[in-house]
Formats: C-alpha cells, structure tokens, sequence
C-alpha cells in the first residue's frame, strides 16, 4: 500500500479561498489525490478521479459531507447525507418539484424577471451588481417558488450564506455561523403551509405531507435544503456571469451574435469559476484511487474546481471560452447526489445570460471584491461603473 | 452494446437527448425513452456521449 503525498497547503486559508485556482494548480499537478495534514483530509483534484468518486456511493459515503461533526450531525436523514438505498426516496421528495419536467412552466416568467431587472440597471447606467442583481434576482425567485415574504424573504441571503458557511470546518466562520444557520433551522423547523402563498410549490410540499404522499415532518426539511442549496450557490453565479461578461467584452459580443450560445455560455461560467469550493465524503473502505491507498474512514474533499481546470479534460482549460460547451463540467457535482436544483439554476443562469446578451452592448466593470467563504466562492461587491445599452 | 436506463434516477435532465438525439427523446410528461436500445457502430459513440453527460449517472452501456 503506498499511502498519498502530502502537501503543507490549508485548503481553507483565506487567501486560497478568494482564489483557490494556483493552489488548485498545485494541487492537481502533484497527484490526484493529496493527503493535507493541516485539514486533516484527503483532497481530490483530478477531474476522471473526481466523476469515479462521486459515481460511487458505496465506496465514498456522503455521511460526512460536511467538514464538521455538529454540521454533519444536523444533516442525518436528508438526502444530502444518505447513501442508497435510503437515499434514493429522499432526493426523489427532494427533487420531485426542481425536475425539469416541473419546471417547466417556470421558464417564460423567469425570463420576463430577467429581461425586467436588466432593462432598470441597463437604464440607470451604472449599478452595484451584486445586491441588484446577482442577489436580488435569485432572492425573488426562490422567495416566489417557496411562497414567503416579509421577515422571511429579509433574512434570506444572511440565513442562506451562513447554511452554506457552516459545512466548512470548525473555523471562526462555521462558529459565527451556527447561530444564524439556526434561525433558517428554526423557521424551517416551525412553518407551515398556510404561512406560505397558496399555489406555490412550498405550499404544494406541505400539502403533499398531509396528503401522506411524503413523510411526516419531511416538509420543512425539503424547504430547508431549498433554502440551504439555492441561494449563495445561485447568487455565485449570477455575479459571475457579470463579471466575466466585463472582462471578456469579446465573449459576451459572441453570445450577442449567436443567441444559441447561452447555455453554453452558463455552463463556461460554471466551469471556469467554480460556485462550490469543496464537498466531502468518506471512504468506506481501504480504496486505491490513482495508485495510492486511501484509508478505510478518510475524510474526501473533492476540489470541484480544481477538476474543471484539469488540461486532461479540458483544452486550454485556464481559458474563458463561451464556444467550448463543456456540458459535463462538475459545478452541480455528479451521480446520484448531483445538484438536484440544476434544473432551476440553469433556468436563472440562462435568463440572465439571455437578458444580458440581448440589452447589453459592453460593461465597464471596477472593484470586484471578494470575502473568503468557507464553501462557496462568490463575489461580495462588483461595480459596474458604465453599461452601454444595446 | 446495450443502453440501459436506470429509471427512478432519471429526473428528464435532457443532456443525453442533446448528445444522443436519434436513439432517446424526452417524451411530453418529460419522461425518457430509450427509442434505439441496442447500439453498434457510430451509434455506439453517440451513446457514449449521452451516458457521459447524464448529470445523475442514470444511464450506462451494458453487454448486449
């Protein structure tokens, strides 16, 4: 048994987490799989290594998911922490409304959203685009498909960062926020159908649970995962789109002129910067994965990002290119626990993309700052000092 | 070979009939059918492509 190589880098060091892709770099190039005795975990870098381990339930758990013994604790009984067989009629509950098929109907207003919000930034000619739009428009999306307002929809984007923030380890920002992860909890925890606007899909799984169709209880777990999953992860991408579009001015001209280009163009968004900086698992066994051994209950942690930038995969893969159409990119994760509300990210991505490309001639963009997060990688403030409508 | 679908896993994601259009289509309930299961030739390449990209891994090639 040959055990991996070690490296002396902190996965969660702040200056990593703010840009993760030189250590990624390293990483990836020295094995694919490094043992990081700082974090206690084994990293995963390889984009083939990392489609085998998340195609393989059996062998890489999702019981430690997260990268904290309180966090993985709170997450026992959903489907984001089981295995198959369990597994697999928790995520059908879960994914049973974000189906594309159930979506469908969804597409024509989340377009006019869109078009709407565009239309006033591109109007006012110079705008903050992360609270205007990469958080604005997802927040009114999931608030309208959920069926709340008021306090709820307030609390939402601090409620939403801090559940991402918490499946990181047990550092100072997991620590500040428990408390507020807690809140989302206890709303969760305590709503019910009537709270939520009738016809909306949160009102539908409440009525499902007393129907019997789901579980007792399962509701306002299934609303809390929502919550959970789509919010940050969403507004991540959306700010990226804005700023990628800002410094390729060339890229977004090519999405103008061919409209066919912008789910392609999202996908590029999604593989270049990744939204998702890293998601555990565990090995069940003794398991060799490129030629070395990885112990029987390792903590994994799979760089998603760090395999989209992998040259074995992707040609010139440091590159932001929207003709390449890499549809099978690892931001939504892969296999039986891949991104179960892919279907309504991509209507969201997709609706900005086509906003942008059709009302937007170029952007001018300055102060893009980020603040390092312990699992998503997002833009925290982005100017877009001039926008020349189309 | 032959293309096996692992139906409760499939949630109508649509990227195989994307990759693949001539040998599956999602019907109008947005459920998948396999219309040409049995692959040789360039057949056999489109349907690689089609398992590749099943984001929930529920379609593979099996030995006819």
């Amino acid at each position: 048994m040959t055990a991996p190589t070690e490296s002396a880098i902190d996965i969660w060091d702040d200056d990593i987490l703010v840009d993760p892709y030189p250590a990624y770099a390293a990483l990836r190039e020295q094995a694919g799989v490094v043992h990081l005795p700082k974090n206690d975990l084994y990293v995963v870098t390889r984009y083939d290594i990392i489609r085998d381990v998340l195609g393989d339930p059996s062998t890489f758990s999702s019981t430690t998911l997260g990268f904290n013994p309180m966090v993985n604790e709170a997450l026992q009984g959903t489907s984001l922490a089981s295995d198959p067989p369990v597994h697999t009629q928790l995520r059908a509950t879960l994914s049973e409304n974000l189906t594309p098929r159930a979506l469908r109907g969804l597409k024509v207003t989340i377009d006019e959203k869109a078009d709407k919000l565009v239309a006033e930034l591109v109007a006012s000619g110079s705008f903050e685009a992360i609270d205007s739009l990469a958080r604005a428009f997802p927040l009114e999306i999931v608030a309208e498909l959920i069926g709340f307002s008021g306090h709820v929809k307030d609390n939402m984007l601090r409620w939403g960062q801090a559940a991402m923030q918490v499946i990181g380890p047990l550092n100072q920002r997991t620590q500040e926020s428990f408390p507020i992860a807690g809140e989302l909890y206890g709303w969760c925890s305590s709503v019910t159908g009537d709270d939520l606007t009738p016809g909306s899909i949160g009102r539908g799984i409440f009525d499902a649970e007393s129907r019997g169709d789901i579980p007792e209880g399962s509701a306002g777990h299934i609303i809390h995962q929502y919550l959970g999953a789509g919010v940050d992860t969403t507004i991540a991408s959306i700010g990226n789109i804005v700023a990628l579009f800002g410094r390729h001015p060339e890229q977004l001209q090519l999405v103008r002129e061919n409209p066919e280009l912008v789910p392609a163009a999202f996908a590029e968004v999604l593989r270049y910067w990744t939204p998702l900086h890293i998601w555990g698992r565990t090995a069940t066994r003794d398991v060799e994965i490129d030629g070395v051994t990885v112990p029987a209950g390792a903590q994994l942690g799979v760089l998603l990002g760090a395999g989209n930038r992998d040259a074995r995969h992707y040609e010139n893969p440091d590159v932001f290119d929207v003709t390449r159409n890499p549809v099978d990119h690892l931001s939504f994760g892969y296999g039986p626990h891949g991104c179960a509300g892919q279907g309504l990210a991509k209507l969201e991505g997709h609706a900005i993309v086509g906003a942008l490309a059709r009302q937007v001639q170029s952007i001018t963009i300055t102060d893009e700052a980020r603040v390092a997060s312990n699992m998503t990688r997002s833009i925290d403030k982005l100017h877009v000092a001039k926008v020349v409508a189309a | 070979m032959r293309i096996e679908l692992d139906r409760p896993r499939c949630e109508g994601h649509g990227l195989c009939e994307e990759a693949a259009p001539t040998l599956m289509h999602l019907d109008d309930d947005g459920e998948l059918l396999i219309d040409v299961p049995e692959v040789d030739g360039a057949d056999l390449d489109a349907a690689k492509a089609a398992v590749r990209v099943c984001p929930v891994a529920a379609l593979r090639l099996e030995a006819a």
